[in-house]
């Protein structure tokens, strides 16, 4: 008999839907992975057993009375711990804010609510999602699930981990620079950055304004579509989120990418990559060429200007976010993380608003040349063999770890200034037995499309069913 | 950019002092960044403003 645990979020949720299982029993399965695996791993600030069984318990009892089921009904979740829940925890993985406890509720919890699911808990982050590793001095490092002394990827550590490790069939992330495709890659798992504006981040610990997503890591594609079509669409609360219609995800996963061109930058993305890692890519984008894709080898345009702006608009962001705790208890943070925002304090103004100013032309210079060629992009979202926690502690490490650690995050950062949709889902594994994740962009609001061809790669290959052994 | 230069306008415009030697590490690694920025100047159009953002992104879609 499957574990309950192993189950994707479809498979679980529509086996309350039909009775066959009770949301009582999906949460014992995801306790009980916890429990096993949980002391090496360390994907949880937090978590809140008694309101769970009793969550759990409404769930099964609004089953038994015959209620219309949400899409998520009865789901056990856990989100990373910047997700604001009314009354309960929320330290941002920080020391600053460990007794922060929030009067509102984030609006993507409150629609997943809606739906049936409920959150058990805070997951493991990095402090205030600063860094792409996964380390964070406060709570204690998050450990690859596939194997312990690696890095999960940051910021969302504990949302990778805690899919991977069936913990839960889904967790939130947020993406600032690939703080959710980071994870996802690293532990083997799927995750979506959505269009800038796409979701609402009302409710949710900010990092850069700009540049901040909210969006899902999932077991499958499918899983993902389900969770980005309760969250997405315009949110009163936060006003920049966008009008645009949300399409049916879940219905667009055709597995048809007969035709659609793909572009493998051959600058830029693969610049250092490891061999392995360009192996492993070469092999997903054969798979997606014998589905019918035509692969196109292309150069693209404006990366320079895309890494210089969107790197001054992150550090400026963060800086100013951050100034008044940085004048008041800089001890509170750790080492790299004080360190990171210290110097975007000496970034000219002018120099920001330039680099957002130049942001729309950018973006809409990029999309003319390069989807007037192609349908997606595909890269590696990490382009190295993945790096131990040790080799990238900033804290403890030698003078120059920080740059093993800033080279995690390379691939990922370009498509947050961008503000395109990107996806990442596992193609394989390092010599190491660290996953490897392959990353597609698309369009502005192409969500549908770059998860259909991630979905079309998943019917022909496994990397996503595998689990660690813990 | 020195790193004399660098802590003296922090402290200066922002009241914040470095917090560790890898603040400073990572702070002189800025020169990089603006470098990167200036090569990039003149590119800036008259017109050009943050708002234009959110109507490339309708612009760019399919």
């Amino acid at each position: 008999m499957t574990d309950l645990a192993s189950l994707s979020l479809v498979d679980a949720a529509d086996a309350v839907a039909k009775r066959d299982v009770t949301a009582r029993a999906l949460l014992d399965a995801c306790f009980a992975r916890l429990d096993a695996a949980e002391d090496r791993v360390n994907a949880t600030i937090w978590v809140d057993r008694e309101g769970a069984y009793r969550s759990a318990e409404a769930a099964d009892k609004a089953v038994a009375n015959g209620a219309k089921l949400g899409k998520l009904h009865g789901l056990p979740l856990v989100h990373k711990d910047m997700y604001y829940q009314a009354g309960r925890p929320c330290t941002c993985g920080s020391k600053i804010r460990k007794d922060f406890v929030p009067t509102t509720t984030a609006t993507v919890l409150e629609r997943m609510a809606a739906e049936g699911a409920y959150a058990y808990g805070g997951l493991n982050m990095a402090e205030f999602a600063q860094n792409p590793t996964g380390h964070n001095a406060h709570y204690g490092d998050c450990h690859n699930p596939w194997n312990l002394p690696y890095i999960t990827g940051g910021s969302s550590s504990g949302s990778g981990a805690a899919v991977a490790a069936r913990f839960t069939y889904a967790a939130l992330g947020s993406d600032t620079g690939g703080s959710i495709r980071l994870p996802a890659s690293a532990c083997g798992v799927t995750g979506l950055k959505p269009t800038q504006t796409r979701v609402s981040r009302a409710g949710v610990m900010p990092l850069s304004f700009s540049h901040d997503n909210v969006g899902p890591l999932t077991r499958t594609v499918r899983d993902c579509a389900r969770v980005m079509g309760v969250i997405a669409g315009h949110d009163p609360l936060d006003p920049t989120s966008a009008t645009e219609p949300v399409p049916d995800y879940e219905a667009l996963l055709s597995g048809d990418v007969r035709g659609l061109r793909i572009g493998v930058p051959s600058t830029y993305f693969l610049e250092g990559a490891d061999a392995p890692i360009v192996a492993a890519i070469d092999a997903a984008l054969a798979v997606l060429a014998a589905r019918g894709a035509v692969i196109v080898p292309m150069t693209l345009p404006l990366m320079d200007a895309v890494s210089a702006y969107g790197s001054i608009v992150s550090r400026v962001e963060g800086a100013t976010i951050h100034a008044q705790w940085m004048r008041d208890h800089p001890q509170d943070y750790s080492v790299h993380l004080s360190a990171r925002l210290f110097g975007g304090n000496a970034i000219p103004g002018t120099y920001y608003v330039e680099a957002l100013s130049r942001r729309g032309p950018i973006l809409q210079a990029f999309a003319k040349e390069v989807f007037a060629k192609v349908d997606v992009l595909a890269s590696p979202a990490i382009k190295t063999v993945l790096p131990t926690l040790a080799a990238t502690d900033i804290d403890h490490g030698p003078a120059g770890t920080e740059k093993t650690f800033m080279a995690v995050s390379a691939n990922t950062r370009p498509f947050n200034y961008l503000g395109l949709p990107t996806i990442s889902v596992p193609c394989g594994f390092d010599p190491n037995g660290c996953p490897i994740g392959l990353q597609i962009a698309g369009r502005p609001f192409a969500e549908a499309k770059v998860m259909m061809v991630a979905d079309a790669f998943q019917r022909d290959t496994d990397w996503h069913a595998r689990e660690p052994t813990l | 950019m020195t790193l004399d230069l660098i802590e003296a306008q922090i402290a200066a415009w922002s009241g914040i002092t470095a917090p560790n030697d890898a603040a400073k590490r990572m702070a002189l690694e800025l020169a990089g960044t603006i470098a990167a920025f200036e090569a990039l100047r003149g590119t800036l159009e008259f017109e050009d403003e943050p708002a234009s953002f959110t109507a490339a992104l309708q612009a760019a879609k399919a």
